[in-house]
């Protein structure tokens, strides 16, 4: 399976599957192909923002402090 | 010309001449009979006593013919006038036009008349307080002064303050205390100057002065509240030129509300306060802090939050998503298998009962047809010895020995004859 490529390459084609399922393209054959994909595309994504949210929750709380005036 | 003197009766010394001049001069505007005397100073000078050089008023210093009046004031008298005048703010100074009421006396070993003071009009001196004030205003306001300090570019973090002040002094406590604990970094370079007081003006000018020179991003003049005559120094001309003329901003906190002195005019930003003034400060700091440091880290942090937020959401939609579209669409395989399947047993079911009932009527058919019926009715099938069936005259011939076959078995017969059936 090949690699999922950036956030913004990789959220093109989860929604190129999605809009193939509901235009009903997907055969039964496709069906695990393009699911599989999907899901280690949206596994990737979680990841990313996973990641993304742990750096955000660390630098959250030093902005904040600049808010108060600290 | 015939010169018109006579012979002396009576020849004066000098002391006896000014003994009868005093005399006379005191019973005309002596002690006992005071007069008011109304005329602009030109000079002052004062040590205890007071002493004023006394002209009228526009007169021209350059007119060496103008009457001066030399007057004072004895330190028994000039003290409490002096302190009641400074209550009021006035200060005597030259250019003042004041009324004096006093009296004429000579002072012999000098020979000069003097004119002793005992009373200052205050309320007159106050108006002409007033107008000078009022004219030096004008004067500033001609020259643009008023607004020149007020067009010198103020640096947006105002951070090097420089300082016009008398340490010690409430005023500058309180707008010190406001700057320290601001909690942000001010530097203060403090220049110490009188606040008050003849000697005021001069240092207040020269505190500007150095300060404009070192670099400061702003120069604030200083003083608390007090009374007229201990704010006087901030109407002096020469302070207001020097603040209106200082390349860098000067602020003033200066009194308490209500005080507005001619430099609070011409300065580049004025407070009613010292206190109130380092609170502007701070607050120039503050807003710059608020632009340019707290608005962007909110900016950041909410479009990071956004951010993060929209991407989360996305990711649980299309999640959500693609498990409905999954499960929809093996549904509808199920759905469309489940569906043929039926399909298919009742177009079997309609088969076999379709075929069952063809073969029926073909049984029903064919028994119809069945030869052992048709013998049982006592029909019969005649074959010729080749086993042909005999359906006509023609088969056979008279001698023939023919098969016939009955219910029930089969015997054998000749043809004697053959007779045909009318059509």
């Amino acid at each position: 399976m090949s690699t999922v490529g950036d956030w913004n390459e990789a959220a093109s084609e989860l929604d190129a599957i999605v809009a193939s399922f509901d235009e009903g393209e997907v055969s039964v054959d496709e069906l695990f192909v393009k699911l599989e994909r999907a899901t280690a595309i949206i596994e990737s994504l979680e990841a990313r923002l996973d990641a993304t949210k742990a750096k955000v929750d660390e630098l959250a709380p030093r902005l904040s402090r600049v808010l108060e005036g600290e | 010309m015939e010169d018109d003197y006579s012979e002396p009766d009576e020849v004066l010394e000098v002391g006896a001449f000014y003994q009868l001049l005093t005399a006379q001069l005191e019973s005309a505007f002596g002690r006992r009979h005071p007069r008011w005397v109304r005329g602009e100073i030109a000079k002052v000078y004062e040590k205890g006593h007071v002493y004023l050089d006394l002209v009228d008023a526009g007169s021209a210093s350059s007119d060496a013919k103008r009457p001066v009046l030399n007057a004072h004031c004895w330190a028994t008298t000039w003290a409490p006038l002096k302190k009641k005048l400074a209550t009021e703010g006035v200060t005597l100074s030259a250019g003042l036009i004041v009324n004096l009421f006093g009296y004429v006396d000579l002072y012999a070993p000098q020979g000069r008349i003097g004119f002793t003071i005992t009373q200052i009009d205050v309320q007159g001196l106050l108006g002409d307080v007033a107008r000078r004030r009022a004219e030096l205003i004008a004067r500033l306001s001609a020259e643009g002064l008023l607004e020149a300090n007020k067009k010198v570019s103020i640096s947006p973090v105002p951070l090097r303050v420089g300082l016009v002040a008398s340490p010690g002094t409430e005023g500058y406590s309180d707008f010190t205390g406001q700057l320290l604990h601001s909690g942000y970094g001010f530097q203060i370079v403090l220049v110490k100057s009188a606040v008050q007081g003849e000697a005021a003006p001069a240092q207040i000018v020269t505190a500007i002065e150095v300060l404009d020179g070192h670099g400061v991003d702003i120069i604030c003049v200083v003083r608390g509240g007090g009374s007229k005559g201990d704010l006087a120094a901030f109407d002096d001309e020469r302070v207001a030129r020097a603040i209106a003329t200082c390349a860098t901003p000067v602020f003033t906190g200066i009194g308490h509300t209500g005080d507005e002195s001619i430099a609070d005019l011409v300065a580049h930003t004025r407070a009613i306060t010292p206190t109130k003034l380092g609170e502007e400060i701070a607050g120039i700091v503050e807003g710059w802090r608020a632009r340019h440091v707290r608005l962007p880290a909110q900016r950041v942090l909410d479009a990071t939050t956004a951010i993060v937020d929209e991407a989360t959401e996305y990711v649980a939609e299309r999640r959500r998503t693609m498990i409905f579209a999954v499960r929809d669409r093996l549904r509808a395989e199920q759905r469309h298998l489940a569906s043929t399947r039926a399909g298919l047993l009742v177009h079997s079911r309609h088969l076999l009962t379709s075929s069952a009932q063809r073969l029926a009527s073909h049984r029903a058919l064919l028994g119809a047809y069945d030869p052992t019926r048709r013998l049982a009715q006592g029909w019969s099938i005649v074959t010729n010895r080749d086993g042909a069936v005999v359906r006509s005259l023609d088969d056979v011939t008279v001698g023939d020995v023919v098969s016939v076959r009955v219910s029930d078995g089969t015997f054998e017969s000749t043809v004697d004859t053959k007779t045909g059936v009318a059509p």
